[in-house]
């Protein structure tokens, strides 16, 4: 049996109805080739969303956001604290002023993946939340950072508990993807706070592990999160032996 | 919708708006001027949009109609002058991309616009074929005959079996 390029297009997506979809699937079990062709429409798909991905992650343009908002865009206040009293003086990452309209694209993430056909992503996305998945997920589950080699492909960097009770773990991944973000456990699963891409952070400020720069977007959602003091070594696996439970 | 609402909607989807444009325009600048004009465009026809409608879908198709008066637009200014880099499909070489993303985009580039609308709402954006025949303003039966044609062109363009 042939099928139209158009018939397997929409296969690959997902688009036939139950009766095509069936007949296409049995003449696959029996024709290699068609097989590979919708294996090519997928890489095919892969590849284009690896390849718009990180736009994502680019800081929205000051302009955009202003549009958007219909006032100039707010400033994150870095010289008027006489204002607005910082609550946690002690921990402080620095200010990044300018940047502090750059998002958090925690919920933005959901259309992007809901049919990444490869099921090799670092994060996958239920219920409009982005769930940490594959080496990202076990990274967050079983590394400490004490310990960690600096060969692995997840680096964590600070592990925290937040003001919900929270344990949360900041992480950046070395691989093509570049990606950096915080994730905070939930119930079964760690969910991802922020994501954004690691190469756009400048380095500085002490308390921060070497080799996993934080970018500005994650400082900031650590800053608003964090519950007191980051965890120390013990700390950090003292929350691992307890499945990183409340 | 309220003015209110709406903008509250459109912070939230503009990283999504900017890589539909990128994936039309590809030019950094380019694309943004896109986005910025939908914006402008939703905020004067925020009215238009029921409540719980889905914004998404609607600002795909007003950034879609923006980008096809651009290039209309565009058209009639190359005919009057020589025709120069339309600018259109440069790339920004600083970006430091890998040489894959960069091959994809290219090819993405060279699709005629009416594939590269339906690469874009349904491959990269990831809408159903019926929503993204609504933004197009064709038939499902068009959308899908285009999207195959833009996978074939694509697949002869990157010229590999099995993506990479």
């Amino acid at each position: 049996m042939t099928f139209s390029n158009e018939t397997l297009s929409a296969y690959a997506d997902g688009e036939l109805d139950a009766a095509t979809a069936a007949a296409v699937e049995a003449a696959m079990a029996n024709d290699l080739q068609i097989a590979q062709r919708i294996a090519e429409y997928r890489a095919l798909q892969a590849r284009l969303q690896q390849a718009f991905a990180p736009v994502l992650a680019e800081p929205v343009p000051e302009r955009l956001l202003a549009s958007a908002r219909g006032a100039p865009a707010r400033q994150r206040p870095s010289n008027v604290s006489a204002l607005q009293p910082r609550p946690r003086a002690r921990w402080s990452w620095p200010q990044w002023g300018a940047m502090a309209a750059s998002l958090v694209i925690g919920v933005l993430f959901g259309p992007l993946l809901l049919r990444s056909p490869t099921g090799n992503t670092p994060i996958d996305t239920r219920g409009g939340q982005m769930l940490a998945h594959g080496t990202l997920e076990r990274a967050l589950s079983e590394q400490l950072a004490s310990t960690q080699p600096a060969a692995a492909p997840v680096q964590i960097g600070v592990s925290f508990r937040a003001r919900s009770g929270a344990y949360c773990r900041t992480f950046v991944m070395h691989d093509e993807s570049q990606l950096a973000g915080l994730a905070c456990r939930g119930r079964s699963a760690w969910r991802v706070e922020t994501l954004t891409r690691s190469d756009s952070g400048p380095a500085g400020a002490g308390l921060r592990p070497a080799g996993s720069a934080l970018p500005p977007a994650v400082a900031r959602t650590l800053d608003e999160l964090i519950a007191g003091e980051p965890l120390d070594a013990a700390g950090e696996a003292a929350a691992r032996a307890g499945g990183w439970n409340r | 919708m309220s003015v209110d609402g709406l903008r509250e909607e459109l912070v939230t989807l503009l990283p999504r708006l900017r890589r539909f444009a990128r994936v039309l325009a590809r030019n950094v600048h380019d694309a943004d001027d896109l986005v910025q004009t939908a914006i402008e465009r939703a905020l004067a026809h925020a009215g238009q949009l029921r409540t719980g409608a889905p914004v998404a879908g609607w600002m795909f198709g007003i950034l879609r109609n923006a980008w096809i008066d651009e290039q209309r637009a565009r058209g009639r200014r190359t005919a009057l002058l020589a025709p120069a880099e339309s600018g259109e499909n440069v790339a920004d070489p600083s970006r430091g991309e890998p040489a894959d993303s960069l091959a994809v985009q290219d090819a993405v580039a060279r699709l005629p616009q009416e594939q590269r609308l339906a690469v874009a709402l349904v491959l990269v954006e990831g809408l159903s074929y019926k929503e993204a025949a609504h933004v197009m303003e064709v038939p499902i039966g068009t959308l899908t005959s285009r999207l195959a044609r833009a996978r074939e062109a694509l697949q002869a363009m990157l010229g590999e079996r099995n993506g990479a």
